[in-house]
């Protein structure tokens, strides 16, 4: 059975269909890329995953579980994790502090008022090295630059270690070398962990996606592998707005 | 040990030092003038539970003066039953003729003790969770606690016969701790007040910086953000509620035994603002700065107010509105931030031999600011 399964999903914002009848299965490991031009509803989708949204139809199965009705945080636990559009991380915390809050296998109260300190400190310096952030460790978050944020987030994720990540484009604002690495990355998670993940580089998408989905208008437009969607007809149309 | 514990553990050493030494020797261990101090020192325990929640969570509880004046009514009454031949006086003259069953367990002192801190912490607690569970947040739970504290002070004056109304409880008996009667005006009792700040100030320095403190820190940040680590943030609200509110009980406690009676003066807004001003005064991002802010500014209270027995309410308006618009994280934020250049223009000094750059130019420039 697949680790996600999504059917005749829809949300309406005031009578503009976000989503619109999708219907989506996503593989143990596999890197699926969400494509689609602005505005086709490809962040709203990953909401509706992660609770932000609530849907006004269909079913949303993760792992076996229904997730319609389960709250942000429960579906947190479930093993969902997210990554924003807009780089979100906690500005006023340092580097190191924001990594201990996405260090969440306990999310308890209890476990966290009688733990003192940061937490596993050696998972975190870990995880800081590979994104390079290392020396930044004891540096305001507020004080990164663009990238670095991104960089922080995404380390924020590794550190969440979720079975599904959601990342809503993460390489935006990055260089190419970053991107590059940041490919690299994502490659690495590949059969530990699932992820979907919108992108509009479609170098990037190239090298990372084990499979393509393209929404156009809140609906699934087409699916299949990187040179699959490279030749379709619909998708060329969908993107040149004919 | 992060840098940050070990200036709050220098601070609260600091802090100890003054209160139990330095404070005690500039009145020459007189109890009168101790007794005062006293007083300061227990309105520094519910400003520095009102920085749990306001500084650290970003919940502003305008209606701390609820769970202050809970902790004041419990101890109030234990030493009132202790006071009088049977029935406390007050009650006769409102046709009360037997004891309320809610005065009967406060003949206990040990319940005494732990309702004046259960109490508010249920008080607390249930409004939290109301508020909390609706992701109520920011200015509507200023609102709110604000509104619940109008409500309550309303309910304690109008129960007269089980509350003594707008007189309060008067002719308190003086305490008897397990064996030690407790006189006011000595020494020893402002120890114990001294002693119980620190104490309370020592939870105040655990949780903040306890993996629950992070985490009520992200929240202020953005909450939203938080639930997707799998936090319930309800829950986390809820009981800074729970614990700020214990904190002002056990504050109001200390506050009838300094003055000896119990009045709805501790409920009313006014003086839930007061404790605000204080916070923000001393610094609502530490514990310790918002005890100093308490002390500070109440030292200054009993000074000026017999100079200016109607300006103090606006004078103490003004140095609010002053200290938001100028000095937003308090005297706190004033002394991290001289630190902080203080040691930006060392590390310049150190920085511009290595780079060799002419006098005067770039690294001078940047490490000035
Ligand atoms: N909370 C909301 N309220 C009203 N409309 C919304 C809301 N969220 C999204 N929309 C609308 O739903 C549509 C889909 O938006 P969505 O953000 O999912 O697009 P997207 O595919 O992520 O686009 P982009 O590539 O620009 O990020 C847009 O027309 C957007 O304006
Ligand atoms: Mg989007």
């Amino acid at each position: 059975m697949a680790q996600l399964q999504i059917q005749n999903l829809h949300v309406e914002f005031g009578g503009l269909r976000a989503v619109d009848n999708l219907d989506l299965t996503v593989e143990e490991g596999e890197i699926l890329c969400l494509l689609g031009p602005n505005g086709a509803g490809k962040s709203t989708t990953l909401d509706l995953i992660c609770g932000k949204t609530q849907p006004t139809g269909g079913s949303i199965r993760f792992q076996g579980t229904e997730l319609s009705g389960l709250l942000e945080y429960e579906r947190a636990r479930c093993g969902i994790g997210r990554k924003f559009q807009v780089p979100s991380v906690y500005k006023e915390l340092t580097v190191a502090e924001n990594l201990s809050v996405a260090q969440s296998r306990h999310p308890g109260m209890w476990r966290a008022l009688f733990t003192f300190g940061r937490g596993d400190t050696a998972t975190q310096r870990r995880v800081l090295e590979r994104v390079g952030l290392a020396e930044k460790a004891g540096v305001k978050a507020g004080n990164l630059s663009h990238g670095e944020t991104q960089w922080l987030e995404i380390a924020m994720l590794l550190t969440q270690d979720s079975q599904l990540i959601l990342m809503d484009e993460p390489t935006a604002g990055m260089t190419i070398q970053e991107t590059e690495k940041t490919a690299d990355l994502f490659r690495q998670l590949r059969g530990s962990h699932t992820l979907i993940i919108v992108e509009h580089d479609m170098s990037f998408v190239r090298r990372v996606a084990d499979r393509i989905v393209v929404m156009n208008r809140g609906a699934k437009l087409a699916e299949g592998s990187v040179e699959e969607i490279e030749n379709n007809a619909a998708v060329k149309t969908a993107y040149l707005g004919h | 040990m992060t840098r940050k514990l070990s200036y709050d553990l220098l601070a609260y050493a600091a802090f100890a030092a003054v209160i139990f030494w330095l404070v005690p020797t500039l009145y020459a261990y007189d109890g009168f003038e101790l007794n005062t101090f006293a007083r300061y020192l227990s309105l520094a325990i519910v400003a520095m539970a009102l920085a749990l929640s306001w500084g650290t969570a970003g919940l502003l509880n305008l209606g701390q003066a609820a769970t202050f004046g809970i902790g004041s009514y419990a101890m109030a009454m234990h030493l009132k039953l202790r006071a009088s031949d049977g029935l406390p006086d007050f009650m006769g003259w409102n046709n009360v003729d037997t004891l309320p069953w809610l005065w009967v367990p406060f003949e206990s002192l040990t319940f005494t003790l732990l309702a004046g801190l259960l109490l508010p912490a249920a008080v607390g607690g249930i409004i939290a969770i109301f508020m909390f569970r609706a992701r109520i947040a920011g200015v509507f739970v200023a609102v709110i606690t604000l509104a619940f504290l109008v409500a309550f002070q309303l309910l304690v004056i109008e129960q007269q016969g089980l509350t003594g109304g707008q007189n309060g409880l008067t002719g308190l008996a003086p305490l008897n701790l397990f064996g030690w009667s407790v006189d006011t005006y000595s020494v020893g009792f402002y120890y114990l007040v001294a002693a119980c700040l620190m104490a309370a100030l020592t939870i105040g320095i655990y949780v903040s910086h306890s993996k629950f403190g992070l985490i009520l820190r992200a929240i202020r940040e953005d909450a939203e953000r938080t639930r997707f680590f799998g936090y319930n943030v309800s829950s986390f609200e809820t009981m800074v509620f729970c614990i700020s509110a214990a904190l002002a009980g056990w504050a109001g406690m200390l506050y009838t035994l300094v003055l000896e009676f119990a009045s709805p003066t501790y409920m009313s807004v006014s003086f839930s603002l007061a404790i605000v001003i204080w916070v923000a005064v001393g610094g609502r991002e530490s514990v310790i700065a918002a005890a100093i802010g308490a002390i500070i500014v109440n030292a200054l209270e009993g000074r000026l107010s017999d100079v200016f027995v109607e300006g103090w309410n606006l004078m103490l308006g003004v140095t609010f509105v002053l200290v938001v618009i100028f000095m937003p994280r308090g005297l706190f934020g004033l002394v991290t931030y001289l630190a902080g250049a203080g040691s930006r223009l060392r590390q310049s000094r150190q920085d511009s031999p290595k780079t060799s750059a002419p006098i005067g130019s770039a690294p001078h420039a940047q490490g000035g600011r």
